[in-house]
């Protein structure tokens, strides 16, 4: 590009129109995180729905994946702030709801495991007495352990905060239509069994993340062969 | 009364550098070259003259042991863009009424 061309005031609009057009193809993402994260979560889903429609046990919980995919992530992040050769105006808040949504899905987790355990504690404290549930069709007189109920529903809302947000922000269609298909898996989630929910978190780690990190990818691939 | 078109973003090179760094938080140099498809040489001259005209801050520092520029807007940078721009509108419904 020259710099002493005489410009008139169509071709400075167009040139400036052009430019931010430009700019906005700059910034794509590598797609690598969306990847990753949506290949373990559909797998992780997968493989659940699989072992408890079958009946039988991989020998160790599928889950552990997703927790064992934050070493690559931790490298991926670093690898990819190193190159990157611009930062848009929306990145720091987009960064700031990803890892939100991360510290939430850990508090999550830990709800879930920690809750029944102190629920029962403090039933037992509260009177030292114990609530017990009979089976009418055995007999059989149980413990009652308090537990959370559709657990993966909750899951599910949360997959679709940042999607949808980052869908928002970007006005990336792919993850918008997938942070919207999860708040339907999420509805849908909240009338089924388990072993379904298994295949609805699939679903959701496919559309969520799987599909649009694909397209990211092909289009960061398409934008550095340009 | 038509105003006067700025003479620091009245050139091509300028003009489309502020125009990538209108739309992005900041900008690395390897970045603006290759959108502006300019030489080095020629891009660091322009910048020079963005930044004495306070249009855009220049930070200068090292990346892997290689010197890295990076380049961010000013507030008076983006509204010396909005004047120019409100600037060429103003020529251009005269000459479209």
């Amino acid at each position: 590009m020259e710099n002493d061309k005489q410009l008139n005031p169509q071709e400075s609009l167009q040139l400036i129109a052009e430019t931010i057009q430009k700019a906005k193809g700059g910034f794509h993402e590598t797609g690598i995180s969306a990847i990753l994260w949506g290949s373990v979560v559909s797998a992780a889903g997968l493989v659940s729905f699989i072992e408890k429609y079958f009946n039988f046990y991989i020998g160790f919980d599928i889950w552990l994946i997703v927790l064992a995919a934050i070493i690559p992530q931790v490298f991926i992040s670093i690898k990819e702030n190193k190159n990157k050769k611009v930062i848009a105006h929306d990145e720091k808040f987009l960064d700031a709801t990803w890892m939100v949504y991360g510290i939430s899905i850990f508090a999550l987790m830990f709800y879930i495991n920690i809750v029944p355990n102190v629920s029962q504690q403090l039933i037992t404290t509260y009177d030292n007495s114990q609530l017990y549930i009979k089976n009418i069709a055995t007999n059989k007189t149980e413990i009652w352990r308090p537990y959370i109920f559709s657990q993966s529903s909750l899951y599910l809302i949360l997959f679709s905060i940042p999607t949808l947000v980052t869908g928002i922000a970007r006005r990336f269609k792919p993850m918008l239509y997938g942070g919207l298909l999860c708040l339907a898996l999420f509805v849908i989630s909240c009338y089924t069994i388990t072993l379904w929910d298994m295949l609805l978190l699939a679903l959701a780690g496919i559309f969520n993340w799987l599909i649009p990190g694909l397209i990211l990818r092909s289009r960061f691939l398409k934008g550095k062969a340009c | 009364m038509f105003a006067e078109l700025d003479p620091i973003l009245h050139s091509q090179l300028r003009l489309a550098v502020m125009s990538l760094l209108i739309g992005v938080k900041e900008a690395e140099f390897t970045f603006i070259k290759e959108k502006t498809n300019s030489t080095a040489g020629n891009l660091s001259v322009q910048i020079q003259k963005l930044k004495d005209a306070g249009y855009i801050d220049v930070v200068k520092e090292f990346k892997d042991n290689y010197p890295n520029t990076t380049c961010k807007i000013t507030t008076k940078g983006i509204h010396a863009f909005e004047t120019y721009v409100q600037a060429l509108q103003q020529y251009l419904k005269v000459q479209n009424p």
